[in-house]
């Protein structure tokens, strides 16, 4: 980059994919999840507001059946890709799934006054070769696909940090005070797709079995 | 159980799991985990839209009838992301398609692994695998 710092810019597989990268620079998506084992121990009483109880209604149980957002962190770890736009100023992460975008100024605080969001508010700073990226603002919500539920509490701290010219380890803290005794971490990594161009993602084009309930399509009506 | 034995059914042993999470929805949410079906028939139509993309085969039974039968797969992204686009999918071609019925008894399932013609086969599911032989290993256990 001009600026002298480690060039981010492109379309990522992210998180998840196993990156077994093949012909035509094609990858290999499977939903992840955190892994409970690097979790630390929850707080007394915590691990039920984690692992919270169906309920019946699907915007607890299953939101994204909905086309409800998956929210941060576990839209960095949706299988699809990510392209990453940076500037001297700010880095912009544009998710594939569902269309969100996370617009990230380098160098600034956090706003004093934040109303929570799926996506939260999030700021960016360099520790050496090392993109540092703190969200806070996050409304209570699923933390991956598998995974339980956090706080509003949740506080994410991303690192990335070039491997080689095509690969960035992607590190992740979970600082979730009213969750967990402890901040904790996982290490992923992101592959450089030169070929890869975001694709259109409308969850609600086709969501043809929602809740369930299958509605017939033209080719089954009268058959 | 009864089986319907309209049509030419596989099922396989099944264990009880826990909800597992895919690209969209619980896979759970929409499909019967313990009704893996097995379904060959002729290519009718292909809907490549999000949030999963849908394939319908006319499948013929031993009567003669045909019904049309829709198996919902992985979107779009995750496919092409594998290397595998719409041209993949040819009308008129027969295909044998495995997975689990809808839950809610319609004529749809889940299509997590397809089987051309020519014997070759394709992972298109929603399920985890990374390969055809890996989603057949999870049917009925690790869904």
């Amino acid at each position: 980059m001009p600026d002298g710092k480690p060039k981010f810019s492109g379309v990522w597989a992210g998180p998840a994919f196993i990156h077994n990268v093949g012909p035509n620079d094609s990858d290999s998506p499977r939903v992840t999840n955190f892994d409970r084992a690097k979790m630390a121990p929850f707080l007394p009483g915590a691990e039920g507001k984690f692992y919270q109880r169906p309920t019946g209604d699907l915007r607890h149980d299953d939101p994204t059946e909905l086309c409800l957002p998956d929210g941060h962190p576990r839209e960095a770890l949706a299988p699809y890709a990510q392209q990453i736009v940076q500037t001297p100023d700010e880095i912009v992460i544009l998710y594939e799934y569902m269309h969100f975008f996370r617009v990230i100024p380098i160098g600034k605080p956090h706003p004093a006054d934040i109303e929570p969001t799926f996506m939260g508010n999030a700021v960016a700073a360099w520790e050496g070769d090392a993109l540092v990226i703190d969200t806070i603002g996050l409304r209570e919500w699923t933390l991956s696909a598998s995974n339980g539920w956090h706080s509003d509490a949740l506080h994410t701290i991303e690192r990335l940090k070039h491997i080689d010219a095509a690969t960035v380890s992607y590190e992740i803290t979970i600082d979730d005070p009213k969750i967990f005794t402890r901040p904790w971490s996982q290490t992923f990594e992101m592959k450089l797709h030169p070929t890869w161009s975001l694709l259109e993602q409308v969850c609600e084009e086709n969501n043809r079995c929602q809740g369930g309930n299958c509605a017939p399509a033209e080719s089954q009506k009268g058959k | 159980m009864i089986l319907p034995a309209k049509f030419r059914w596989i099922f396989l042993p099944v264990l009880l799991a826990p909800i597992a999470a895919f690209a969209h929805h619980a896979y759970t949410a929409e499909f019967d985990t313990t009704k893996p079906v097995k379904l060959s028939g002729v290519l009718t139509r292909v809907e490549w839209s999000n949030p999963h993309i849908w394939i319908y085969l006319d499948v013929k039974d031993e009567k003669g009838n045909i019904t049309n039968w829709g198996f919902s797969a992985s979107p779009p992204g995750m496919l092409q992301r594998r290397g595998i686009t719409k041209t993949a999918l040819k009308l008129g071609e027969v295909l044998t398609i495995t997975g689990h019925r809808a839950k809610d008894g319609s004529n749809n399932a889940s299509g997590n692994v397809v089987t051309f013609a020519d014997g070759r086969d394709a992972l298109i599911g929603q399920d985890q695998a990374l390969n055809p032989a890996e989603a057949r290993s999870n049917a009925g256990k690790k869904q």
